[in-house]
């Protein structure tokens, strides 16, 4: 609670720079209409116009919440097409779940890959060298330009829509919970290790009673980043399937077609999101190393 | 991991491209070479209007983007048919992927050169030594084609122009960042337009003026499907029904945006633009019938063929076109 | 304490399992009883030469075998299905394109690394160090930043590329710009984190030696921040990396590795685009090896440091 003062006084100076930062940056392009229709503008009518264009260079912190509240509250989210209910590509609401469904099916899928990974590195020397430095490589591809192949040779094995996106998301998410997961795994000490060899415990049983219950909070922390990375790789992934529907598409149906004011509401809704699944990782945090008495 | 990947992948690609091909005998896939736009509004029209379903078609249209090679689709199987400029399926024909044009619904080239008139360009010629943002992704080989011709090089310098990869909108030009960009007569040059700019304050040069237009927006298909009398046959229904969604779109442009925005499933058009979009594109496929005008398409090849030093294409394409399909469909 | 999965005496059931995996396969067809009998093949040349031998030789071969595998595993599938080269090239046609490209891609890696990546990543990470220290000093600072820092970083960066490069242009600088927004925030937290981690008893012994601010900053608390520093900027290398491809997709000159790829995938050259592709992970690898070597030489003293 007594962040909220520091909070706002940080998010109020922001705001204030950024309303001076649309004055200064739209400003060169009303001085040249105005030039061109040869009208004379007093400082307070640049301001003023300014802060109103439809086409910005940068949409005032108004616009952009002006432009979220129309898109959200503002539009149903489904609509009445040829006798049928159907999602209203108008509303963000539709937009943000067409992005939200992948990402969390990728994260799913990215936390399960990483976690039977780092078991295996944990337990298998040959995959601890062999696979190591492959997974950090594999994240120096740029996934933008991998994205459309793979793309395309899913279509063409009959995979579409919901599938290859997740599969994308998957690949971001997984080395945060692969990195996290074998310092984890490795985290317990070496007396706590001992104990369980003294009670001639099996590799299965050392991994399930100690192993890897110390590693959850490390599990947390890169959940966290996998989920934000697993968002990213969803909108990545939406650029190369038409970009029909999904924030990522509405953020470059924005850049096409010079829709500044778009392009950054759909970011926004995009961080909000992001924020807010964090949120929620962080509340099923603390519920569950409270239960498992880890409570701090 | 990856290797699980790899075999599942190759394992479905095997079964996969095979399984698209023998799908549901009436079922028509059109990959689109752009987003949902006016520019495709004869498909929507043949969707909405029911023409598919007269044939006995179910036609999925499949939006385009950025970073969707329509080619590359259908050499994955995941069309059977595509829209692609002549130049870029010519290309990809020599790449290595033997597309076959089966109809040509675009008589006409829509591409234009748009700059600054204070830049002091006045003719093509005063190109050298400005800056022009230009697309590219298959829609390249038009200028550096045009450019090889006029003997300009495109790598900078004061004989040269300098050539900026730019993304699909007009702000390169508005920023002043380029002295000149690539517009199409039915979409961005009007994006200019709207954003303020008057006519006067530009100077624009139309391909089709300066004799190195080339085809655009055509139909085409793989050449082994082709060669698939039940394949032929769904083309043929698809062509034809496709040809009378254009002529109803021509005839009624209005009605034909209002289609095309209905079925925008981004919710970013906007009524004025695709209306706008609609009356140029029916300018674009006046007089057409669908069939390739020979000598319209003699001409682009010999266009890419005269690109000097990095021709698009190196030697004449042999079988790239064929009328089997647009003669059945027009027969009636 | 890795052992293995089996104790000794059931040491056969691997080879059998394997063995039958590869019958089978070949049973439902030869070409995936092929694939699986070299995958298997290397995994078990890779675990006996993990499990017999230590040491570095050991240690370079066995990720070198992986990879090996890997590109092999691709040759002979690409090879064996037919796949069209313009869907997935085999390696070797891969390799073909990069021998004649060196001079294009080295162009590139010129333009996009070392302008637009490295620019950004020296002037995103200097500026995060900086503000994490004015934020050290105010406990108010701390408090309201680090929040909305955290709200900030979870803004999609590949949505900022189009905008930065309208306001930066087509250069190296819209470029630059974009790797400073990614690598800002994670450099922040982390140093910020690393700035809290030296002991209390630590910070009263510079107490007891009258030690002024600016004296137990550099004496004690930076050095103790070092291993934390260190771990953002090898994650910032990656994200460095890849920010500056994704912005050159918006827009760009006609050089640079993200306008490489995006036209050659246009053209449909898509061996031209994985060697691209190989470049920018070559690239990426480098990078981050670099930064972590340069991590061992200056935090020889962290028990992450010790070799297991």
């Amino acid at each position: 609670m007594r962040s909220v003062i520091p909070v706002l006084t940080v998010v109020a100076v922001i705001v204030a720079i950024w309303f001076a930062g649309s004055i200064g940056m739209n400003r060169a392009w009303t001085v040249d209409q105005a030039e061109r229709r040869g009208l004379e503008l007093s400082a307070a009518d640049i301001i003023a116009d300014t802060l109103r264009q439809e086409r910005p260079v940068l949409p005032t912190p108004a616009q952009v919440m002006a432009e979220l509240w129309a898109t959200t509250a503002g539009e149903p989210v489904f609509r009445e097409r040829r006798g049928q209910m159907q999602g209203n590509p108008r509303s963000l609401f539709f937009h943000a779940w067409q992005t939200l469904a992948p990402t969390m099916l990728g994260f799913v899928m990215g936390t399960l890959a990483g976690i039977l990974l780092a078991v295996g590195i944990v337990h298998n020397r040959a995959m601890d060298l062999g696979v190591m430095p492959w997974a950090i490589a594999s994240q120096t591809i740029p996934i933008l330009a991998v994205a459309p192949i793979v793309i395309v040779v899913l279509n063409a094995v009959g995979l579409e829509g919901l599938v290859p996106k997740s599969l994308i998301s998957a690949y971001l998410s997984f080395f945060p919970v692969v990195v996290g997961m074998v310092k984890g795994l490795r985290s317990p000490n070496a007396m706590d290790l001992d104990l369980l060899r003294t009670y001639s415990a099996s590799n299965a049983q050392t991994l399930w009673k100690l192993r890897l219950p110390a590693s959850v909070p490390y599990l947390f922390t890169s959940l966290k980043v996998g989920i934000a990375a697993a968002l990213v790789g969803t909108i990545v992934a939406e650029l190369p399937t038409g970009a029909r529907f999904g924030l990522g598409a509405r953020l470059l149906t924005g850049s096409y077609y010079g829709q500044t004011i778009q392009i950054w509401s759909a970011l926004f809704m995009a961080a909000i999101c992001a924020a807010c699944l964090v949120a929620l990782l962080s509340a099923a945090e603390r519920a569950t190393t409270r239960r498992m008495g880890l409570g701090r | 991991m990856k290797k699980t990947i790899t075999t599942a992948l190759a394992l479905g690609l095997a079964s996969g491209g095979m399984a698209h091909a023998d799908a549901h005998a009436d079922s028509v896939t059109l990959q689109l070479q752009w987003v949902t736009q006016a520019q495709f509004a004869g498909y929507y029209v043949a969707l909405e209007n029911g023409y598919y379903d007269e044939e006995g078609l179910n036609v999925t249209i499949q939006p385009g983007g950025p970073d969707i090679a329509p080619p590359q689709v259908l050499a994955g199987g995941g069309a059977d048919v595509m829209l692609n400029w002549m130049p870029s399926a010519l290309a990809a024909r020599e790449r290595g992927l033997p597309v076959v044009n089966i109809a040509q619904p675009f008589v006409r080239s829509g591409l234009m050169l748009t700059c600054w008139a204070d830049s002091g360009i006045v003719e093509p010629a005063d190109l050298a030594g400005h800056t022009v943002a230009h697309w590219f992704f298959g829609n390249e080989y038009p200028f550096l084609s045009w450019m090889s011709q006029l003997g300009i090089g495109v790598d900078g310098g004061d004989d040269g122009v300098t050539l900026l990869q730019a993304g699909f909108n007009v702000d390169p030009l508005l920023q002043r960042q380029a002295d000149c960009i690539s517009t199409m007569t039915y979409n961005e040059y009007w994006q200019i337009i709207d954003a303020g700019v008057t006519p006067e304050e530009l100077v624009t040069f139309k391909y089709e003026d300066y004799g190195v237009a080339t085809l655009e927006d055509g139909i085409w298909a793989l050449e082994e499907n082709l060669s698939d009398p039940e394949f032929v046959d769904r083309m043929v229904r698809f062509v034809r029904a496709s040809m009378r969604g254009w002529a109803w779109a021509a005839e009624n442009p209005d009605d034909a945006a209002m289609i095309v925005l209905d079925y925008d499933e981004t919710g970013a058009q906007t009524e004025e633009h695709q209306l706008r979009m609609m009356g140029e594109i029916a300018l674009l496929v006046a007089g057409g019938d669908g069939s390739l005008d020979e000598a319209a398409y003699a001409r682009t090849v010999s266009t890419l063929l005269a690109g000097g030093s990095d021709p698009v294409i190196s030697a004449e394409p042999q079988g790239a076109f064929t009328h089997v399909i647009t003669d059945a469909a027009l027969a009636n | 304490m890795s052992v293995g999965l089996a104790p000794v005496r059931q040491r056969w059931i691997w080879p059998a399992l394997g063995a039958s995996v590869v019958v089978i396969a070949a049973i439902y067809d030869v070409r995936l009883g092929i694939i699986m009998g070299v995958w298997l093949g290397a995994w078990a040349v890779n675990g006996w030469l993990a499990g017999a031998a230590r040491g570095t030789g050991v240690r370079v071969m066995v990720p070198l075998i992986f990879g090996t595998t890997l590109l092999a595993l691709w040759e002979i599938t690409v090879g064996l299905y037919d796949v069209s080269p313009i869907i997935l090239p085999a390696p070797s046609l891969i390799v073909a394109q990069f021998a004649v490209s060196t001079d294009v891609l080295w162009a590139d890696f010129q333009q996009t690394i070392l302008k637009g990546a490295l620019a950004g990543y020296v002037i995103g990470c200097g500026a995060a160090v900086l503000v994490a220290l004015a934020v050290d000093r105010s406990m108010f600072l701390q408090r309201g930043v680090l929040p909305v820092g955290n709200f900030i970083a979870a803004l999609p960066i590949v949505g900022t590329a189009p905008i930065l490069v309208m306001w930066f242009g087509f250069g190296w600088q819209s470029k630059a710009a974009v790797v400073v927004a990614m690598v800002f925030f994670p450099m922040l937290v982390n140093t910020v984190q690393g700035l809290k981690a030296s002991g209390a008893m630590q910070r009263d012994l510079m107490h007891t030696y009258a030690a002024s601010y600016w004296q137990s900053l550099f004496k004690l608390r930076l050095p103790n921040a070092l291993p934390f520093i260190f771990n953002g900027l090898k994650i910032c290398t990656t994200l460095a990396l890849i920010g500056a491809i994704v912005a050159e997709f918006f827009g760009s000159p006609t050089v640079g590795m993200g306008f490489r790829i995006k036209i050659e995938v246009g053209r449909l050259a898509m061996d031209m685009v994985w060697a691209s592709i190989f470049v920018a992970a070559l690239a990426g690898t480098g990078f981050y090896g670099l930064v972590a070597l340069i991590e061992r030489w200056l935090t020889f003293w962290h028990p992450s440091q010790r070799r297991r």
